[in-house]
């Protein structure tokens, strides 16, 4: 794998191969804690963070480590940046590391940054490591606001509430109510909502898939007959 | 002459989808008139509204996935869920409570799953699922009975739905309410306290289900369905309370009798748990279906979080149901055993 | 009153059977031409033995069976033969078939023909040989030879015949008029069947809704044993497995013949075929079929030639052409419509039914299944439908097939309950026939697998067996000089000499091993010399012994030795005839399974014409396949008994037939399973 095409790369993690709608990994944390926004948001940067550091520091060893014990040391790299971020979360942002609680430590079992140490780290040079890291937090991240957004929106019809969890004081009011009045929707907001959710948003990115496969198939279409018709007097099966 | 050709056979019965549906309809009239006639136009206005509702979400469902409008709102199966959410939801729900839990109903539990006849969930119970999760508060406000509130007019119903802000009905705790909540007095001193105890259950409730279970024979007597899973249930759902009942404790969890009459049994035996789509196929796995229910109903009601309990008990036996049928395939004409036992 | 027992499921359809019954059975004449498929029963078509142009009398032979599952054919009436063409004939696919073309004379002239005095002073096999040759087909909708399915077995053991009045199927009253009218011919036909199976009882099933039939039997039956069993009508009872279950409470095993439980069922117009055979010495030459249905003014049941056009039977009943949209041949439930009027009424043709749209509707639309379970409660076999058909839907065969989808016997019942309208049959008919297929495909590559390994074993073994031939001889050239030794010098080192002797044997054997000779003969030589040289070692032993020699033991080992060496040689000789008999056998094997291997191609052309032909179809084909390997088989195996070959080669062919005849055992039972009445 001499040549990565950050292109490639970045389709994939956002698209084409995203951690969370299309290789479904990851789903515990996803399904747990995007509640509201300002918790993906937490939980989108501290997994991006780790996803970073970790494919950094396993592309670093890639050479140096033998294949019998890859697995525990790529382990012990990610707890080692996850207790960091976890430390950093405590300093800086404690109410949010408290809502987020089990959730951050469990990063290290999240199955893309093991995964993504393993399948890409491993195999690849630093910069396009580091580059796939980012998109693939990326990709998981965006995945883990948008499901929070919908929860957050269609459970208390308000978006960005208590952003100063993360953001401190002057986000306090970032807050925006859509709908006035608005009667709690418990269900989006407890467990079932983050499955119906999620199903919703898969379904969104296979609806477009298939537009998008029916479009170029439709355009490939028309060579393809005259080809046909030509190979017609040839044999017959 | 072009003779048409079509394989046999080549007669057919009388019974057909539409006339399933629409016996389920006529069935659940005796109970919607007692609930009416107790609790005031509450009901029937969800119900017309709830059909509403359907009927439009089901076009959108159907047109969404490119299906033939009449053809299959012709099968009448939105509006039995339709009517069975709007009994099942407390009188004078507002119109939002009504429509989502119509949305989860037909989009949810049923389109998004293949329509009619491919929803492993009954539709009806989704809905209602869905909303007692969500809305607790308004799920559990039910009115009070005739003769214990005032009963409010036909006018103030359609108020209580539409315009839920200006209208207050009198609500009370059920007596399954009661009943949960109730930890230290005796079962006679609790029926004499409240006001909403009538003979064998709640006042109200005890009739409509009687209403409910004769419709529900009726169905029977059409062959609408069979016996086997309705009478598991009720007879699972008495046994288990008889089992625990110890005479009128404070720790008692009612009589069996208590239980047949109370909140949604009757009218799950009958018209929830034998929506066929969702339930055990084979007689002796339709058995097994209906009699966890009722355990499951009893344990849910008494040790569980909520007072009714149909609602999830059906949700819960129809994820089994499945299960169920691979282990009670009917031993077929010329067969010695089952046929693991074969294997 | 006998008990009868019930069986499960089973619908009420209007029986809509007053309209034909009122009138009494009406001769249909003799139309100007006759139209005789030579495929009117399950198993190979018959072969004509008449040419074109030719004169016949009325019951004269006009095919000849084709092997043990066919019957022969006879001509209804005189005439001339004017054609042997495929015509189209009444079957669910709308085939063409070859018939043999009657232009009718009007004279109705008969052949010489006389009846038995006396059946019971014949032997059973001449029974069962006027039965074949008289053409008799089961009449009540299947068509398989009832001649075949009376040959049963001494063995068996049969305790229950049972006659099938059932009728259950709507409209239909063949059955009916003829009970009320040629009673005692029933129960005579009965007491010739039962004269053949030597049953522990006689039952003729009846439903309760045939009063009138029902005092009639019962009043030819007085005094003759012959027992009248009524029970209450419900579909389809008067399918084979659910009647014997019925009357006896026992049901047939999957996949086996009524036999297994003591039973043999018959329909009971080939009962009446069965006597007018025998006591009239009559063929089958035309049966009773009801004409019935809106679309005709005068519908009743007529006696009609084998061979009439529909046509010709719809206009003795008033036809309305402009009422009618669709001929069923057979009643509403599990008859088929046939592509146009001018098809034959042939031997299994019990009735045409000829509805108005509003008395028979086009079926809606399907709708979705909801599952409600309705057919499950109809199925009389107790299968699943809903499953069935949710397998067939979704290709999950194995599923299918896990759910006994063979067990269907095509009712319909649960299709006329279903309140969807799914035509589930379809789906059921449509999945079996591909399962068939699959099946078929598996074991064409089994059958390929199989003759590789047959065929990689016997090169192994032949090696194998070499190499023991080498060693075996080799030590029996050792015994013999050692033998020679002792036999010459008794007091020289005999051993020594023995090597000697075996070392010269070895080195002209060696020589002599490259002869001709076969290996088998080789091995036959070694043991006729081994045997011999034993008899002389203990005869020697035995001298010895008497003459208290010192060499005894030294001879007894000899002995012993010898004697493992024969049956060492005996057991090398009997593999290698094993052997060459298996040699013999894929070779014969080979042919029947090109054969069959091209017709499964023309079958597979077949099936891609027409989706739905029924099981009896099928069934009938496979037969004939059969049949005609059978034929071929048998034929190969006279040639070789004339030719005077090896024994061994007989022997194979003679396998051969015996599996094939266990082949077509097999294909009758699938076709008795799905005669209903
Ligand atoms: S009767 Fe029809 S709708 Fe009902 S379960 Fe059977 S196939 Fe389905
Ligand atoms: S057609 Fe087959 S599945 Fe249907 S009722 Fe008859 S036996 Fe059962």
């Amino acid at each position: 794998m001499a040549e990565v095409s950050y292109r490639e790369l970045s389709l994939n993690g956002l698209w084409k191969n995203n951690p969370a709608i299309v290789q479904l990994l990851g789903l515990c944390p996803l399904l747990a804690v995007t509640g509201s926004v300002v918790n993906a948001i937490g939980l989108a940067l501290a997994t991006c963070l780790v996803l970073v550091t970790s494919n950094t520091a396993v592309s670093l060893i890639r050479n140096i480590v033998s294949d019998a014990v890859r697995l525990p040391v790529f382990v012990m790299i990610i707890a080692s940046a996850v207790t960091c971020i976890e430390l950093l979360m405590q300093a800086f942002a404690y109410e949010l590391y408290q809502i987020l609680g089990i959730f951050l430590p469990l990063i290290t079992t999240n199955c893309v940054i093991l995964g993504r140490a393993e399948a890409f780290a491993c195999k690849n040079g630093l910069l396009p490591s580091i580059y796939d890291g980012l998109i693939m937090g990326a990709g998981f991240g965006v995945i883990l606001i948008l499901l929070g957004g919908l929860r957050e929106l269609a459970g208390t019809g308000a978006l960005f509430a208590d952003m100063q969890l993360l953001f401190g004081p002057g986000a306090a009011d970032w807050k925006i109510v859509i709908v006035d009045n608005y009667q709690a929707f418990l269900l989006a907001i407890l467990p079932p909502g983050a499955f119906i959710f999620t199903g919703l948003i898969i379904a969104v990115k296979n609806i477009i898939d298939a537009r998008i496969q029916a479009r170029l198939d439709s355009l490939k279409e028309r060579p393809v007959k005259g080809s046909k018709r030509v190979r017609v007097t040839g044999t017959i099966s | 002459m072009a003779l048409m050709r079509i394989t046999s056979p080549h007669a057919h019965g009388p019974m057909s989808t539409a006339r399933v549906m629409q016996n389920v309809l006529l069935a659940t009239v005796p109970g919607v008139i007692v609930l009416t006639h107790f609790f005031g136009f509450g009901t029937l206005v969800n119900i017309i509204w709830a059909s509403i509702l359907a009927l439009a979400f089901e076009a959108l469902a159907l047109r969404l996935r490119k299906r033939p409008l009449g053809f299959y709102l012709g099968d009448y199966s939105a509006l039995v869920t339709a009517v069975l959410l709007g009994i099942a939801l407390p009188p004078y729900s507002p119109w939002w409570l009504i429509a989502v839990g119509i949305a989860s109903s037909i989009l949810l539990a049923k389109h998004l799953y293949g329509g009619l006849g491919y929803n492993p969930f009954n539709p009806a119970m989704v809905g209602y699922v869905v909303l007692l999760i969500s809305f607790p508060v308004q799920m559990s406000s039910w009115a009070a009975p005739r003769g214990v509130g005032e009963l409010p007019g036909l006018l103030d119903a359609l108020q209580a739905c539409f315009t839920p802000g200006n209208f207050d009905a009198v609500t009370m705790a059920t007596p399954l309410d009661l009943l949960k909540q109730n930890n230290s007095l005796l079962m006679d001193d609790l029926w004499q306290q409240n006001a909403q105890f009538g003979r064998w259950a709640g006042i109200g409730w005890e009739w409509a289900s009687l209403a409910f279970l004769a419709g529900g024979l009726w169905l029977l007597y059409q062959r609408v369905f069979t016996w086997h899973a309705p009478i598991a249930m009720l007879v699972a759902l008495a046994l288990t309370a008889a089992l625990f009942y110890d005479g009128g404790s404070s720790a008692s969890g009612g009589s069996p009798l208590f239980h047949l009459l109370s909140g949604a049994t009757m009218f799950g035996a009958f018209f929830i748990i034998t929506d066929p789509v969702s339930s055990a196929v084979s007689t002796r796995g339709r058995l097994v279906f209906g009699a966890l229910i009722g355990l499951l109903v009893y344990l849910i009601r008494v040790y569980g979080n909520y007072p009714d309990a149909v609602a999830f008990a059906v949700l819960i036996m129809n994820f089994a149901a499945p299960f169920i049928d691979q282990y009670t395939q009917p031993r077929s004409y010329g067969h010695a055993a089952r046929r693991e036992d074969n294997e | 009153m006998r008990q009868v027992y019930d069986f499960h499921g089973g619908i009420h359809p209007p029986e809509n059977k007053h309209q034909s019954i009122a009138a009494p059975i009406a001769d249909a004449g003799i139309p100007e031409e006759l139209v005789l498929p030579l495929a009117q029963h399950i198993g190979a078509p018959a072969i004509p033995v008449v040419e074109i142009g030719q004169k016949v009398l009325k019951g004269q032979l006009i095919a000849e069976p084709a092997g043990f599952v066919s019957v022969p054919l006879h001509a209804p009436t005189s005439g001339t033969v004017s054609a042997i063409e495929d015509r189209q004939i009444a079957h669910p696919s709308g085939h063409s078939a070859r018939c043999v073309v009657i232009a009718t004379d009007g004279k109705d002239e008969w052949i010489d023909h006389s009846g038995l005095a006396d059946y019971k002073s014949v032997d059973r096999s001449e029974l069962l040989t006027i039965i074949r040759n008289a053409g008799i087909a089961g009449m009540g909708g299947a068509g398989f030879p009832t001649a075949v399915k009376l040959s049963v077995k001494a063995e068996v053991g049969i305790e229950t015949l049972i006659l099938n009045g059932t009728e259950c199927e709507p409209y239909i009253t063949a059955d009916d008029i003829l009970m009320r009218e040629r009673a005692e011919q029933i129960i005579e036909g009965a007491q010739i069947i039962a004269h053949l199976v030597q049953p522990d009882e006689i039952l003729i099933g009846v439903e309760d809704n045939k009063p009138e039939g029902i005092a009639a039997l019962q009043t030819a039956a007085e005094g003759t044993g012959v027992e009248i069993v009524v029970f209450p009508t419900k579909y389809p009872s008067g399918g084979e497995k659910q009647l014997i279950e019925i009357l006896t409470g026992k049901q047939v095993p999957s996949g086996g013949l009524p036999s297994a439980v003591g039973v043999v069922c018959q329909n009971i117009g080939s009962a009446v075929a069965v006597r007018d055979a025998v006591i009239d010495g009559r063929p089958l030459i035309s049966r009773i079929t009801t004409v019935t249905g809106e679309g005709v003014n005068d519908p009743r049941n007529y006696e009609v030639l084998l061979g009439s056009s529909l046509a010709y039977l719809l206009e003795q009943a008033d036809y309305q052409t402009n009422k009618n949209k669709r001929l069923i041949m057979g009643g509403p439930m599990m008859g088929f419509t046939v592509p146009d009027a001018h098809v034959p009424i042939v031997k299994t043709t019990n009735c045409v039914l000829a509805p108005a749209e509003t008395e028979l509707p086009a079926p809606p639309p399907a709708q979705a299944c909801i599952r409600c379970g309705m057919c499950a409660e109809a199925c009389p076999a107790s299968l699943l439908p809903q499953q069935l058909f949710w397998f067939s839907q979704g290709k999950e065969f194995e599923k299918a097939e896990q759910h006994n989808l063979f067990d269907c016997i095509e009712c319909g019942a649960c299709s006329f309950v279903c309140p969807s309208n799914i035509p589930l049959v379809q789906y059921y008919r449509a999945a079996k026939a591909e399962v068939v297929q699959l099946r078929k495909d598996a074991e064409k590559s089994e059958h390929s697998r199989i003759r590789f390994e047959a065929r990689q074993t016997r090169l192994e073994r032949e090696d194998a067996e070499k190499e023991a031939k080498r060693a075996a001889r080799k030590k029996a050239a050792e015994e013999k000089a050692r033998l020679a030794a002792e036999q010459g010098s008794t007091e020289e080192d005999p051993i020594q000499a023995a090597i000697e002797r075996a070392k010269a044997k070895k080195a002209a054997q060696a020589e002599g091993s490259n002869s001709a000779e076969s290996a088998g003969e080789k091995l036959e030589k070694a043991v006729v010399t081994t045997r011999k040289r034993l008899d002389t070692a203990t005869a020697k032993l035995t001298a010895a012994k008497e003459d208290g020699s010192d060499l005894v033991d030294a001879l007894q080992t000899g002995v012993d030795k010898t004697r493992a060496k024969l049956e060492a040689a005996e057991k090398a000789l009997r593999e290698h005839q094993h052997a060459a008999t298996t040699k013999e056998q894929p070779t014969e094997e080979a042919k029947p399974i090109d054969a069959a291997q091209v017709a499964i191609k023309k079958a597979m052309a077949a099936r891609v014409a027409d989706a739905d032909k029924s099981p009896e179809e099928k069934a009938r084909e496979a037969l004939q396949k059969l049949e005609a390997r059978l034929q071929k088989s048998e034929a190969r195996l006279a040639q070789g008994k004339a030719a005077g070959e090896e024994e061994k080669i007989i022997t194979a062919l003679e396998s051969t037939v015996e599996r094939l005849r266990e082949k077509v055992a097999q294909a009758q039972s699938q076709a008795n399973e799905t005669e209903v009445s």
